[in-house]
């Protein structure tokens, strides 16, 4: 159990993280939502005590961070990929965390394989891909056996191969009944292997809940209908209020008006339906929706460049 | 704190720049020692001065030895290993303190191969041109103040570390305190009228311990010893201080 108070934390007059609380349960994947500069990274580094915090405090199991003699044994944390000398080899690089919490070098090599690293473990860190050193990372995360996994950003990198293995470890290792808290810009991954969600905007907290109640209360619900009478039951949702959108002759999307009550309707109007479907948007739908606001980067579409014609002459 | 120390080992011994720099710093006075052994044309008053002639090139070797001790602390800020170091353990103060001690140790084991070896293989050559090599009091306590000098400055060298976290910042500083600094100190304090500038220069007075027969101005190995070490100490422990308490 990861227990969030109050956190807060500034660098100069810029407030990273502003009073954010959370909980972040055992036997469960939380994701850890924010647009860029949402302060994600901030605070995680200050839930293990990397960052000083001006406020607040983080409590793993009732214990601060700090606290923990051999945290490795007790929290598992990857923050970034890249933090590792790339003139040492892999297996190196472990040997120098395990050895500091006690673990020996049979356990090293244990997690190497368990990675599937065991063949390029001996080879200098700087001639691993991403998706390798993503892979090392996590190898040092399960170093101790920890019951607590704090990941940032675990499956950059990796290929759809790697985030899939990625992914089952994540729900594995959430089954055994450790608390597992995830980052990620990869919603699709994180709507399949979440069970709740902590989502931040500008340092602060926006929601937390499950996944499913998250998109139920922030994506956008519609129903489609299909008829060979649509214009006739069209026109009866826009008296009732609803948005109708054409979509071709026969079908609209209605929203505002549930499922049930459109079928009522139309079998009042003696209208026969081919297609009567309750849609609900992704979580990239609902996370979109919901930090709408909150977002640092804005971006538009791209557009051609004024004064440029096409084939690059001006 | 055992396994900090075991930890930190690994680390010393596990990136190749560590090797490369420690085998020029072994390189240096073992060539030089040796052509001068070999190629003196006065055998008898080279061998007199002999363990002088072996302190006096393991200066470089010191200062060598210093980048190294400051690259195994500023290469985990550049690389970022900081953190997971920190992350691993939290309670910084061990952190700092095992490497501190690593490196120092490391330091003194490598500065008294290096400066036996580079004896032995001149003594000898200067035994085969029919030389007669003594070694006084004098002699082994200034050989003996080269391996303290060597580890100093490497404590130092990580102690400049710990305050500028940035390692060719700290390189330059180490480089530049022996070459600029101290030299610009004692223009300032001859301009003041002090006649004898070297007590008054932490760098210098320390090298002054590596002289088998110093000169009556020259301030006493303990005096080079205390006060080098006392700005080591006194560096090292403020870098702690404020490693402490400062974002990782």
């Amino acid at each position: 159990m990861i227990e969030v108070h109050g956190l807060t934390k500034r660098f100069g007059r810029t407030v990273a993280v502003n009073q954010l609380s959370f909980d972040v349960r055992p036997g469960r994947v939380t994701g850890f939502l924010g647009p860029n500069g949402s302060g994600k990274s901030t605070t995680m580094r200050c839930m293990l005590a990397l960052d000083r915090p001006d406020a607040g405090d983080t409590r793993f199991d009732g214990r601060a961070y700090g606290s923990l003699h051999r945290p490795l044994f007790e929290v598992g944390a990857l923050l970034d990929a890249g933090y590792v000398h790339p003139g040492r080899s892999g297996r190196n690089h472990l040997r120098t965390v395990a050895t500091s919490n006690g673990i020996s070098a049979t356990r090293v090599d244990e997690v190497v394989a368990l990675v599937g690293l065991t063949d390029v473990s001996r080879r200098r860190v700087r001639t691993y891909s991403l998706g390798m050193r993503q892979r090392l990372g996590l190898a040092a995360v399960l170093l101790g056996d920890p019951h607590t996994i704090i990941l940032d950003e675990p499956a950059n990198g990796l290929d759809p191969e790697g985030i899939r293995w990625i992914r089952d470890v994540l729900v594995h290792l959430a089954g055994q009944g450790k608390t597992v808290l995830v980052s990620s810009h990869l919603l699709s991954e994180m709507a399949q292997m979440a069970d709740d969600l902590v989502v931040i905007g500008m340092g602060q907290l926006i929601d937390t809940s499950t996944v499913s109640d998250f998109v139920s209360k922030h994506a956008r619900h519609w129903v489609r209908v299909r008829s060979p009478q649509v214009d006739l039951i069209a026109q009866q949702l826009r008296s009732r209020g609803a948005t109708v959108t054409t979509l071709d002759v026969s079908g609209i999307e209605v929203v505002g008006v549930p499922a049930a009550d459109i079928g009522e309707l139309a079998a009042r109007s003696g209208a026969i339906l081919h297609e009567l479907s309750p849609l609900q948007g992704s979580l990239e739908d609902a996370f979109l929706e919901a930090t709408a606001g909150s977002q640092e980067y804005l971006s538009v579409a791209p557009t051609a460049p004024t004064g440029v014609a096409p084939g690059g002459a001006t | 704190m055992t396994d900090l120390l075991k930890s930190e080992w690994i680390k010393l011994r596990t990136v190749r720049v560590n090797y490369v720099l420690t085998i020029i710093a072994a390189a240096i006075p073992i060539v030089v020692v040796t052509l001068v052994a070999a190629l003196s044309s006065r055998v008898q008053q080279t061998a007199d001065d002999f363990a002088g002639g072996v302190t006096a090139t393991l200066v470089l070797t010191a200062l060598l030895l210093g980048v190294v001790g400051a690259l195994n602390l500023t290469s985990e800020f550049s690389h970022g290993t900081i953190r997971v170091t920190f992350a691993a353990v939290p309670q910084r103060r061990n952190v700092l303190l095992a490497k501190a001690i690593v490196s120092l140790l490391a330091t003194m084991v490598l500065a008294t191969i290096i400066e036996l070896v580079s004896f032995g293989i001149g003594a000898g050559i200067l035994s085969g041109r029919g030389a007669d090599i003594a070694l006084r009091p004098s002699d082994k306590a200034a050989m003996a103040s080269a391996v303290l000098l060597a580890g100093m400055l490497s404590v130092l060298g990580y102690g400049i570390g710990l305050l500028i976290r940035n390692s060719p910042a700290t390189i330059a500083v180490l480089i530049l305190w022996p070459l600029l600094f101290e030299n610009l100190v004692r223009a300032v304090l001859s301009a003041a009228g002090v006649s004898n500038q070297t007590p008054w220069l932490p760098y210098q007075s320390a090298i002054t311990m590596l002289n088998p027969s110093t000169d009556s101005g020259d301030p006493s190995r303990l005096h080079g010893a205390l006060y080098l070490g006392t700005i080591v100490v006194v560096l090292v422990a403020v870098g702690i201080f404020v490693n402490e308490r400062r974002d990782a």
